[in-house]
């Protein structure tokens, strides 16, 4: 029994005294807990976070400048830009509960696999607010069944994009090349000149080339964006887009055709896996015509090529994507014996009129050095070695010549350098000489190895379009001229913003008589009938037959070989026929069969059918009674 | 001269008890913390109403009808003897229960949740009354077995009370209405002087349970804890939220942005802004300064709280402080460690900040009765 006194109240239990006190504790713990971490919010990483807050709200968006467009000499549009639709996804929109069935009916109205879809949208988790593109080039239906289902499709968006569309399909597509997503590795070079995320890069050809024309300059706004990342309004213009400037190529495309038709033509035929055609205005360098085939259609990358497809272009064993008109380099053959005739003429070896005696074969030690027909041809000057393409005749001169001497005129020609041409991937080729052979295989080049240099064969390589680029320094009289791709860059107003004038690399070390002495051998190539029927065209033209043999031997012991014809046009009239010895060609051609194996030259039937297409001659040297007296099968 | 009455109090003596309330003995800090973070809130409904405060139906000038009812239910329950409460407590409990049961069945549905009922234009959510009237309930009960508090059994008989709401509420669903019962009930039983043991025992049953709940969880409540272990998995969703919510706070810095001056909120960066968020917006335009004067205040007013439990001569008075002062700090807690990055999005809202009726008029009747028990409180009778 306790004693109360008034006033006097006894101090409240002392369990309970403490409870409270643990109960201040945890509010003052609690407190402070929450007051340490707003001073790290706010006081300690308040910058960074005042960074990101104003990131949040102004944005820098780009504003996509129109590419420019690609035609050809005449004005024929080849790559353009068409409108299609785009399927986008904002991932911030898209909220994670919906996600599944989003995915599900976007992946039957594009037929594309949902957990690529998945892929896609979360392939830059770090960015929610941006859009992510799902599919390019939708077709309007499906674009207005998506549209039509906004409400149950929320962060898919449909827009309106310019899509590249090439015209002519595969019959360009290795000159203008294609467009393809930019890669990461280029964007690390290429963030600076503003190159975004989904951004568009030419890949090859001139569109590879001449990307930083085609593109023009993305401009740049300034946007306040509301919470979704939609854009509330745009604050200000820093930029305006420029329009990319367009190009106008050097090439006509019927002459293209032309050159396609013959190619294919033959392909069938004989069965061709590879091969090159090439027409080029030897005044000027210009490229009228460029095939290569096997071919692929740009605009299957234009409208965003599956893995699929891309794997059977890779897988062909063809090669369709690469353009042997210049990215492939193969022996020559006996074209190159117009370095070799030339070379000797000039290093006063032979004269026009010197004879040598041909033989079955040259022997040097024990090794034989065949002539092509096994049997020889008795003597011969240089238009009879020329136009019956002697091998012993040119082993004879390469001899003679020495690799080095043989490898300065080889030069002369264009022959071992680029010939820079305004493509990309273009192969060097090979010119032999003492230095190279002790760079790659540390000593210098055999006698034997001399002449098979003589002849294009050996350790001779060259591009379809080098062979053709020297043999129009033949037609013009000895000036070699870079190719030309593209003629004049074009604004989008259609005023010329750069005229591109025929640029002459070197004009060549060459008597211009013994060039004349070169053509008028070249021309007798074809009246000697060693290109057959050829001469049957009423056509003057001339040019050197190539059989290049490579690989290895087949149980006949015969290598397989490619066969090359790379021919000129002396300039004609109704009344006046051409004349080889001057130099006022305004056409050259090469073909390039690859693994022909024909009996005869493959490549002349080629330039033969381009011919009498290409100057609608009248005549058709490729009826079936006539082809059998034409060059697959050897002539009668 | 409020007439007294002497009495005999078990464990104080003799003491003087006011016959009808003592104005004297109204608590002017109390009311003084309460009054500045209804203010503070006011100021922050002016901030969020970017179609002008003072236009109808902005958030401010509802945020000022509600406080002015806020004033007069303070008021009213103040004068009102809470001793009142102990004789009906079951009526109070039933009524409790009735409107939860209203709520699922003509409640609206707002984001997945049906916890809101529409009263003449106006959604009030009875779920945060529920909060204030369970607080009377355990007291009365707890005041009822005040000779058995260290019982297991009181322990059990106030589970059991909470149970129904609990799960009610639960079912809307609001984990976090739902959450603050079970801390309301924590602190009354606490402070109260229940079983320490007991109440041991039952914490680590509902820690072993948890998977269990899990396994009940909403699909988007797991996805709201999941987001607060990592706010970037699920950014759009409730993990955008809480990122948007500290760059508001963090840009704030030390003095703030000013107040409207906030872009985080202003271009709705903050979707729920005038809800939950409230207090990052708060914090992006006063800064850490006005963070510290709100934790400050909402310190001091617990204080007070809990010295009025202290001070009183009633287990009902004690259990009361106890669940009104675990309802603020546990609130408290959770809405400012949301919006600081350290406690998952649960959709409970900070007393006098967060812009809503029901919790305010709920936290101005918790803390009327405070200032009811206060005026009545026995005190040496001089």
């Amino acid at each position: 029994m306790h004693d109360y006194v008034l006033g006097q109240p006894e101090p409240p239990r002392t369990r309970l005294g403490v409870r409270f006190g643990v109960f201040g504790l945890v509010i003052v713990l609690v407190v402070g807990l929450l007051a340490t971490r707003l001073f790290y919010l706010q006081v300690v990483q308040g910058g960074y976070y005042a960074g990101l807050a104003e990131e949040n709200r102004n944005a820098m968006q780009p504003l996509r400048s129109t590419r420019g467009l690609v035609y050809d000499r005449a004005g024929r549009p080849l790559a353009i830009n068409v409108p299609s639709y785009v399927v986008l996804v904002r991932p911030a929109d898209l909220p994670f509960s919906e996600r599944d069935a989003v995915v599900s009916r976007l992946s039957t109205l594009l037929d594309i696999n949902g957990p690529d879809i998945i892929e896609a949208i979360d392939r830059y988790a770090s960015q929610r607010f941006e859009l992510v593109r799902i599919a390019s080039d939708i077709p309007s239906d499906v674009a207005r069944i998506i549209v039509e289902e906004s409400r149950s499709l929320p962060g898919v968006e449909v827009s309106i994009e310019d899509r590249r569309e090439y015209e002519y399909g595969p019959l360009v597509s290795h000159i203008l090349g294609y467009t393809g997503p930019v890669t990461a590795e280029d964007l690390a070079e290429l963030a600076d000149a503003g190159y975004l995320n989904d951004d568009q890069i030419g890949k090859t050809g001139v569109e590879g080339r001449f990307e930083d024309v085609l593109r023009g300059s993305y401009g740049q706004q300034q946007v306040e964006r509301d919470a979704s990342g939609r854009v509330v309004r745009t604050v200000q213009i820093l930029q305006q887009p420029e329009a990319g400037d367009s190009l106008e190529l050097t090439i006509d495309v019927e002459i293209q055709r032309e050159a396609e038709e013959a190619l294919q033509w033959a392909t069938e035929i004989v069965n061709l896996q590879r091969g090159v055609v090439i027409v080029m205005n030897p005044q000027t360098g210009e490229v009228l015509a460029m095939v290569s085939l096997p071919t692929y259609d740009d605009n299957v990358f234009a409208r965003g090529i599956t893995n699929d497809e891309y794997q059977a272009l890779i897988d062909d064993p063809n090669r369709p994507l690469v353009n042997f008109a210049l990215s492939e380099q193969y022996p020559p053959g006996s074209t190159y014996k117009l370095v070799t005739g030339t070379g000797a003429l000039m290093d006063g070896i032979i004269t026009p009129s010197t004879q040598l005696e041909t033989a079955p074969y040259l022997e040097i030690g024990t090794y034989k050095y065949p002539e092509w027909n096994r049997r020889g041809f008795g003597p011969l000057d240089i238009y009879g070695g020329f136009s019956r393409s002697s091998d012993t005749f040119f082993y004879q001169l390469a001899g003679s010549l020495g690799a080095d001497r043989l490898a300065y005129w080889a030069n002369q020609f264009g022959f071992g350098q680029r010939t820079g041409i305004d493509l990309p991937a273009e192969a060097r080729g090979i010119v032999p000489t003492d230095e190279w052979k002790q760079d790659v295989f540390g000593q210098d080049v055999y006698p034997g190895e001399v002449y098979h240099a003589g002849i294009g064969q050996g350790y001779d390589a060259a591009t379809p379009l080098q062979v053709l680029n020297a043999y129009s320094a033949l037609a013009n009289g000895g000036w070699l001229y870079e190719p030309q791709i593209v003629r004049r860059v074009l604004a989008a107003d259609g005023s010329v913003v750069q005229d591109f004038q025929p640029k002459l690399l070197h004009t060549l070390d060459v008597d211009p008589d013994v060039l004349r002495v070169m053509r008028v051998a070249a021309r007798e190539v074809v009246t000697s009938r060693h290109t057959f029927n050829l001469v049957d065209l009423p056509l003057v033209v001339a040019g050197k037959t190539g059989t290049a043999e490579f690989g290895l031997r087949d149980a006949q012991g015969r290598l397989p070989f490619h066969s090359w014809f790379v021919a000129f046009v002396p300039k004609f009239t109704a009344d006046q026929q051409g004349d080889p010895a001057k130099t006022d060609s305004e056409l050259a051609i090469v073909a390039f069969a690859y693994s022909s194996n024909t009996k005869g030259n493959a490549a002349t039937e080629i330039v033969k059918y381009f011919l009498q297409q290409h100057y609608d001659l009248g005549v058709d040297l490729t009826r079936p009674d006539l082809l059998q007296k034409g060059n697959f099968y050897g002539g009668n | 001269m409020t007439a007294m009455r002497v009495e005999r109090v078990a464990g104080r003596g003799l003491v003087a008890r006011p016959e009808s309330g003592s104005w004297q003995s109204f608590d002017i800090q109390l009311a003084f913390c309460a009054l500045a973070l209804a203010v503070i809130g006011l100021l922050m409904a002016w901030t969020n109403s970017p179609e002008g405060p003072l236009s109808p139906g902005s958030t401010f000038t509802r945020g000022l009808m509600w406080f002015a009812l806020a004033i007069v239910a303070f008021s009213a329950v103040a004068a009102f003897d809470y001793r009142w409460l102990r004789t009906l407590p079951w009526l109070v409990y039933l009524v409790n229960i009735g409107l939860l049961l209203l709520t699922l069945a003509i409640g609206i549905t707002i984001n997945g949740a049906q916890r809101w009922v529409s009263l003449a234009g106006l959604t009030f959510q009875f779920s945060e009354i529920s909060k204030v009237i369970m607080i009377a309930v355990l007291a009365a009960f707890l005041e009822a077995r005040k000779d058995s508090l260290g019982k297991l059994s009181t322990l059990i008989g106030a589970g059991l009370l909470v149970a129904p709401p609990f799960v009610l509420v639960m079912i809307q669903p609001d984990l976090g209405t739902a959450l603050v019962l079970v801390a309301i009930l924590a602190g009354a039983l606490f402070l109260s002087g229940a079983s320490l043991r007991w109440m041991g025992v039952a914490a680590g049953t509902v820690v072993a349970t948890l998977p269990v709940i899990w396994s009940v969880l909403q699909d988007y409540q797991r996805r709201r804890l999941l987001s607060f272990l990592d706010p970037t998995s699920d950014p759009q969703g409730a993990g955008y939220q809480v990122i948007q919510a500290q760059i508001a706070v963090g840009s704030g810095g030390f003095f703030g942005k000013g107040l409207t001056n906030g872009t985080q909120g202003a271009s709705a960066f903050l979707p729920v802004q005038s809800t939950d968020f409230a207090l990052a917006v708060l914090l992006e335009e006063l800064g850490f300064v006005g963070g510290i004067v709100v934790f400050l205040l909402f310190v001091g007013l617990i204080w007070r709280v809990l010295l009025i439990g202290w001070r009183s001569d009633t287990i009902f008075g004690i259990a009361f402080a106890g669940g009104t002062a675990a309802m603020l700090i546990f609130q408290v807690l959770v809405n400012a460690g949301m919006i600081a990055g350290m406690m998952p999005v649960t959709g409970i809202p900070l007393p006098f900040i967060t812009h809503g009726g029901a919790s305010l008029i709920s936290t101005a009747i918790a803390l009327g009765l405070m200032q009811s028990i206060s005026m009545r409180a026995a005190r040496p009778p001089w």
